[in-house]
């Protein structure tokens, strides 16, 4: 198998993947547009709780027994400013005290409290806030509380510095771009079956095997590379690049398997999107995960990307280690390898 | 004694419970020109796709330039050349970009595209997105594509079917510059006009077996008869017509009398078609 007809094979790809301007399009949008939507997103997490108030005259001592608890008061000037902004969205809790609630309470009574809740909060806040309120009562009222507390943070203390919503999005972004060029290489290779251009090549000195090789560099080394540049511009090979980038490779290896794989069972490109599609539905439902971790079920480590996007995600967010991602790598290089094999035995099949 | 750049020995081809391909035995010489004539489905691009590698036979063997092809294909491929008989071009490149990507795979040092695209009388055109191409233009540029190796056996699977006049000319003409060259071709068709200009022999095959073959000539002489046929005048005005068979030890003597005894207005030979000879050694018509 000599390195030119490789190369030509590969060249005559890049080309032919170009001159699809649906793939074209979208591999540009992938690389450039998902990176300034990365930047589009806020960069920290804003870790304050925002209370509206509305409270005549007690205001500065309704202050006092939040200031350490990282709770910001808004001040509004009447009721209905209070409703308007709690409606509006602009605080999700807003509060409203009788004037004269120190002196009720102290002289024994129980005063009432109008809590207003955005309406999209959800139950559990919903539940959590009048709890809150009441506590706060009593702090003001200098009544202690029956119990003591006493926090243990377990794990890594992220206080101050939780992960943004777009570094939880990077494996997302990643399985995404992985998977457009699944799309692009599978409609390639499925319309070189079709149109019988694979026998025009099979019929040179290129065997089978230098075909499968030419297809599987061009397939690894375009998602990877792909995948890579949306990294580097990101900074998610600012910690461990080595480690990234073989996670990364390792994902290119696999999805280029399921790209054979779709375009073993394709007749056109239209078959090749709704199969491409199914498979990107699957395999994007870990990196929604990470997004939304109250998703977690042991069932998605079923799913073979899993194991790419947790370790993405542990390596970029939570700066993991070798040690720590290692059995991700491996069961990763596993499926990698059985869909490439089952690939090219499918592949294969539909050359003869 | 010319060796033989093909050898086809009791070569099968079986698909599930049809045999497509039954035990047929020929040999082809080098730099000769051999058509594979038959219908459709009679096993001619079965037999061609056995002898270029592109299937392994059930039985037999298949022999090309001395190598058995289902020993090592890529072998025998890189010496050989192909042109399909449906189109399978890169249609989103040019026509040079498919020629320069084929000599690439085959190896070849300082290509130039324009030679070949020359050739096929595609001049100007090399430079155009193949989809852009007619279809005659099209089977030209396959044509050239086979060529790009200077193939020692070139395949050519019903090169000019469906084309325009021009079209198929000049696949005629490269056709035989290429014999001149020193290249054995085999040609499948169902043109037996075209088998019967271009080619040295011609096999049938029909059902998957061959029915005869032979040069052009001895099998018009072995199956056909010529005929003189003569338009002549009946006296008053009327004209008939007199068929008198060639080759026969008396056809002397019927042409000096109808000459004598008729007014003979005109007068042609006629000689047997490869169809008519198909038909008559087949029992049935080609498709």
């Amino acid at each position: 198998m000599k390195l030119e007809m490789l190369g030509a094979v590969i060249r005559k790809d890049l080309v032919l993947f170009f001159k699809n301007r649906f793939f074209a399009v979208i591999t540009v949008f992938a690389l450039f547009g998902y990176a300034v939507i990365y930047y589009l997103l806020p960069s920290q997490i804003d870790e304050t709780l925002e209370i509206g108030i509305f409270a005549p005259a007690i205001a500065s001592a309704l202050a006092a027994p939040l200031e350490e608890e990282g709770v910001v008061l808004e001040e509004y000037a009447s009721e209905a400013a209070l409703k308007e902004a709690v409606t509006q969205g602009d605080v999700p809790v807003g509060v409203q005290f009788p004037k004269d609630l120190l002196a009720l309470v102290a002289g024994g009574e129980r005063p009432t409290v109008d809590v207003y809740l955005s309406a999209d909060l959800p139950q559990e806040f919903r539940d959590l806030y009048p709890v809150l309120v009441e506590e706060w009562v009593a702090l003001m009222a200098g009544n202690s509380m029956t119990v003591e507390f006493n926090e243990q943070i377990l794990g890594v203390d992220r206080a101050g510095s939780l992960i943004p919503t777009r570094d939880r999005m990077l494996p997302l972004l990643a399985v995404f771009i992985l998977m457009v060029e699944v799309l692009g290489l599978a409609s390639l290779i499925s319309e070189e079956i079709t149109t019988g251009t694979i026998r025009a090549l099979l019929i040179t000195p290129l065997s089978t095997e230098g075909l499968f090789t030419a297809k599987g560099i061009f397939g690894v080394g375009f998602a990877f590379a792909q995948v890579t540049l949306l990294m580097l511009v990101t900074g998610g090979l600012i910690k461990q690049p080595t480690l990234i980038l073989l996670i990364l490779f390792v994902g290119a290896i696999m999805v280029t398997g399921i790209a054979f794989l779709i375009a073993s069972a394709s007749k056109d490109m239209m078959s090749v999107m709704w199969k491409g599609m199914l498979a990107l539905l699957i395999l994007i439902i870990p990196a929604m995960n990470v997004l939304l971790p109250g998703l977690t079920t042991d069932w998605i480590k079923a799913i073979p990307s899993f194991y790419l996007v947790d370790a993405v995600h542990q390596v970029i967010n939570f700066d993991a280690s070798w040690s720590a991602v290692w059995s991700n790598v491996l069961i990763l290089a596993a499926f990698a390898a059985a869909f490439l094999a089952l690939g090219v035995l499918a592949l294969r099949r539909q050359f003869r | 004694m010319p060796t033989n750049a093909i050898v086809a020995d009791h070569l099968t081809y079986q698909y599930g419970d049809l045999l497509a391909v039954d035990h047929i035995d020929f040999q082809v010489a080098e730099r000769e020109i051999f058509a594979f004539l038959g219908p459709n489905g009679a096993g001619k691009s079965t037999t061609i796709n056995m002898l270029t590698g592109q299937l392994k036979p059930k039985d037999g063997v298949a022999t090309v330039l001395g190598m058995d092809v289902a020993d090592d294909p890529n072998k025998v491929q890189a010496k050989i050349g192909v042109c399909f008989e449906i189109s399978n071009l890169y249609e989103q490149l040019t026509a040079n970009d498919n020629l320069i990507l084929f000599a690439r795979l085959f190896g070849v040092k300082d290509f130039d595209p324009e030679v070949l695209i020359g050739r096929v009388g595609l001049d100007g055109r090399g430079d155009e997105l193949v989809e852009t191409y007619s279809k005659g233009m099209k089977q030209r540029l396959m044509v050239a594509r086979a060529l790009v190796n200077r193939p020692e056996v070139i395949f050519l699977d019903e090169p000019t079917e469906g084309l325009d006049p021009q079209s198929s000319l000049a696949i005629r003409k490269v056709i035989l510059e290429e014999r001149e060259r020193g290249a054995t071709i085999f040609l499948t068709t169902h043109d037996m006009t075209e088998a019967d200009k271009l080619s040295d022999r011609v096999a049938f095959i029909d059902k998957g077996q061959i029915a005869a073959i032979d040069t052009p000539h001895n099998l018009k002489q072995q199956y056909g008869k010529r005929l003189l046929r003569a338009e002549v005048s009946d006296g008053d005005g009327k004209l008939r017509e007199r068929e008198i068979e060639l080759d026969q030890p008396q056809t002397a003597a019927e042409v000096e009398r109808l000459f004598e005894q008729e007014q003979v207005i005109t007068v042609h030979t006629e000689e047997a078609t490869l169809e008519d000879i198909f038909i008559q050694i087949t029992g049935r018509a080609l498709d």
